[in-house]
């Protein structure tokens, strides 16, 4: 693996409200390097989702910052935050979030056409992905008509459409059974090392944790273990 | 463009809401069209009547003057200024009309018939006789139907005209006319050289008629006779400015109808989509984690908007001529001379109107959206993400 720093976390705050202020996360210092494939664990509250939203250009901190292949994502417009979002960033959710009136193919081309690929050559990669994701055969299904564990594979085909540099899960099998739930973490490991892209992955579960190269643990706002 | 195909499917998605408002807009821009169509036939037939049967411009004689002396000069002037087709002297005065024992009052206009028809068109309305009757200068009258209704007379009949300090004289009728407006009961032609003797007037004329290409223009050419020759130019537009000014305050006033009305379809269009938005909290924070901008955001509910708004407008056009077209054929019992001789409501079918209901219904229907469409592309993206 390449010793490529691919995010750099300078000091990075997220300060809730006035009144009485919630520090989210407090001072966090992290280097994540390309391809890393890493868990960032922690009790219900500690900063986890606000961690990844940082790095998701979703939200912007009090004060520290952030680079991404680095460029300082803290100062850029709004545009350019759209822009990197749509190719270097992939998500996936607790809930897959996928559009309920696209089907399954659809909605894996939805990232490609928001950043202006044909819609041509947007169908044929969807098509790449889904197969990548088992599920081929679905593509004309609609998230109603699909299961919780195969709507969650098309969000991560969906995530990976674009080819992003950095896919961010936020308890990506939170809502899934635990047989569903190592299918998909088999699967995003496997994506992990055929695409050399780095994962960042929020969960609770320490089992699936324990199966990544790295675990950041988040107290309060802090990190307080990072071993890998 | 994937904010149109994010658009179509949010509209296919609630089918039946879409559809009322659609509706809403297409029963409105319809309701307008008719009611324009409706304005435009009322103010054409209210025009035309008016510049068919009224010279365009009418000259009088100079302030303190009685008469117009010099009028073939004049009319050569005139005739040789652009714009005019033709020019008519005419000697008007007051006079009783006298058949057995009715007695009615008139206008009576002594005219050259061939002049006075190139201003006028009166042979067009003739009902029997000719108006050429006139032609030479023996005492021959032309009537207003209504007035020889009045006078209970007939083709051939004989009046007697008296005047202030003119001869009572017997006229016979050799024509009567029928415009459709008040010239019917009060005016009567003879011949000019006949009434200048008649009312023992040298050769003199007390006004000169004319007619012009643009009826627009009238009013412009009448400031200048009036500059020129200094006698006294009117046109048909300020001698009828009180009943086209009525007419500009009820369009204006029909206008801010017309805004209600549309103000209340786009409430159609507003409400549908505040509940579209409502509902896809979480599709357009995920959208915008895509990568989605809040421009393209703000395009997909106006488009949405842009969308229901248009098929609206196409739909009530295809409406709304159709129910001009049926309303202008059916045809109304009006006692004959009423209003200018109608039998049918007055439709002008004008694509400007169209034009204009069309764009004016699309703006509202913009402005209604662009709340919703605004408070999409505001949203925070993780906090629509996380909206449940
Ligand atoms: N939008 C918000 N407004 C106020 N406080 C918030 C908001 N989002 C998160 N917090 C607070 O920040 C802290 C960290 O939240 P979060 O990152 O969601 O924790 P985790 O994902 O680890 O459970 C919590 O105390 C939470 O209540
Ligand atoms: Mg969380």
């Amino acid at each position: 693996m390449s010793e490529e720093k691919i995010i750099e976390i300078r000091d990075l705050t997220r300060i809730y409200g006035d009144g009485a202020p919630i520090r989210a996360l407090d001072g966090v210092n992290l280097d994540i390097e390309r391809g890393e494939f890493l868990a960032i664990i922690g009790p219900s509250g500690s900063g986890k989702s606000t961690l990844l939203h940082q790095i998701g250009i979703l939200d912007t901190p009090t004060s520290g910052t952030i680079l991404l292949n680095g460029v300082d994502i803290t100062k850029m417009s709004d545009r350019e935050r759209s822009r990197m979002r749509n190719e270097e960033l992939g998500f996936i959710f607790q809930y897959h979030h996928l559009l309920p009136d696209f089907n399954a193919l659809e909605n894996v081309m939805m990232p490609l056409l928001i950043s202006g690929v044909k819609p041509s050559r947007a169908r044929k990669i969807a098509r790449e992905m889904l197969e990548e994701v088992g599920l081929a055969d679905r593509e004309g299904h609609r998230p109603n008509q699909l299961s919780g564990g195969q709507n969650q594979r098309v969000a991560i085909a969906r995530a990976l459409a674009n080819s992003p540099d950095i896919v961010i899960g936020d308890e990506p099998t939170g809502n899934l059974d635990s047989r569903a739930s190592d299918n998909i973490y088999e699967l995003l490991r496997r994506l992990n090392r055929e695409h050399n892209q780095t994962f960042i992955l929020v969960t609770h579960d320490e089992q699936m944790a324990k199966k990544t190269d790295r675990i950041i643990r988040l107290v309060d706002g802090r990190v307080v273990e990072d071993s890998g | 463009m994937f904010e149109l195909d994010i658009a179509m499917k949010h509209i296919r998605s609630r089918q039946r809401q879409t559809l009322f408002s659609i509706i809403a807009v297409a029963l409105a821009v319809a309701i307008i069209i008719v009611s324009m169509s409706m304005m435009s036939g009322y103010m054409s037939i209210l025009i035309d009547s008016t510049v068919e049967n009224q010279a365009h411009i009418t000259i009088m004689p100079g302030k303190d003057e009685d008469y117009i002396h010099l009028y073939r000069g004049l009319e050569d002037h005139i005739h040789n200024l652009e714009g005019v087709l033709a020019v008519s002297s005419y000697f008007q005065g007051e006079a009783a009309l006298q058949y057995r024992h009715d007695v009615e009052g008139v206008v009576l206009y002594g005219i050259n018939p061939y002049d006075e028809n190139r201003v006028v068109n009166r042979e067009d309305d003739m009902l029997a006789g000719e108006f050429a009757s006139l032609e030479r200068p023996g005492s021959r009258i032309v009537v207003g139907l209504r007035l020889a209704r009045n006078l209970g007379v007939g083709m051939g009949d004989t009046v007697t005209a008296r005047g202030p300090g003119a001869e009572p004289t017997d006229f016979t009728i050799t024509g009567i006319f029928a415009t459709g407006t008040q010239a019917d009961e009060t005016t009567a032609y003879a011949n000019l050289e006949r009434l200048q003797d008649f009312y023992g007037a040298r050769d003199v004329v007390t006004g000169v008629g004319v007619r012009v290409s643009d009826v627009y223009t009238a009013e412009e050419l009448a400031k200048r006779i009036d500059r020129e020759t200094g006698y006294d130019a009117t046109s048909w537009i300020r001698q009828n400015a009180e009943i086209l000014s009525m007419l500009e305050t009820s369009e204006s006033m029909v206008f801010f109808f017309y805004v209600i009305i549309f103000t209340i379809s786009g409430f159609g269009i507003a409400n549908i989509l505040i509940m579209i938005v409502m509902e896809k909290v979480g599709e357009i924070g995920m959208l915008m984690a895509m990568g989605t901008s809040r421009r393209s955001i703000m395009l997909i509910f106006l488009l949405e908007a842009g969308i229901l708004g248009m098929t609206g407008v196409i739909i009530g056009s295809v409406l709304g001529y159709i129910a001009a077209m049926a309303i202008a054929s059916i045809t109304i019992p009006v006692p004959p001379g009423m209003y200018f001789g109608m039998d049918h409501l007055p439709i002008v079918i004008e694509p400007g109107n169209f034009v204009t209901a069309g764009v004016f219904a699309m703006v509202i229907n913009l402005i209604a959206g662009a709340y919703p469409a605004r408070r999409a592309s505001r949203m925070d993206p993780v906090e629509a993400i996380h909206h449940v």
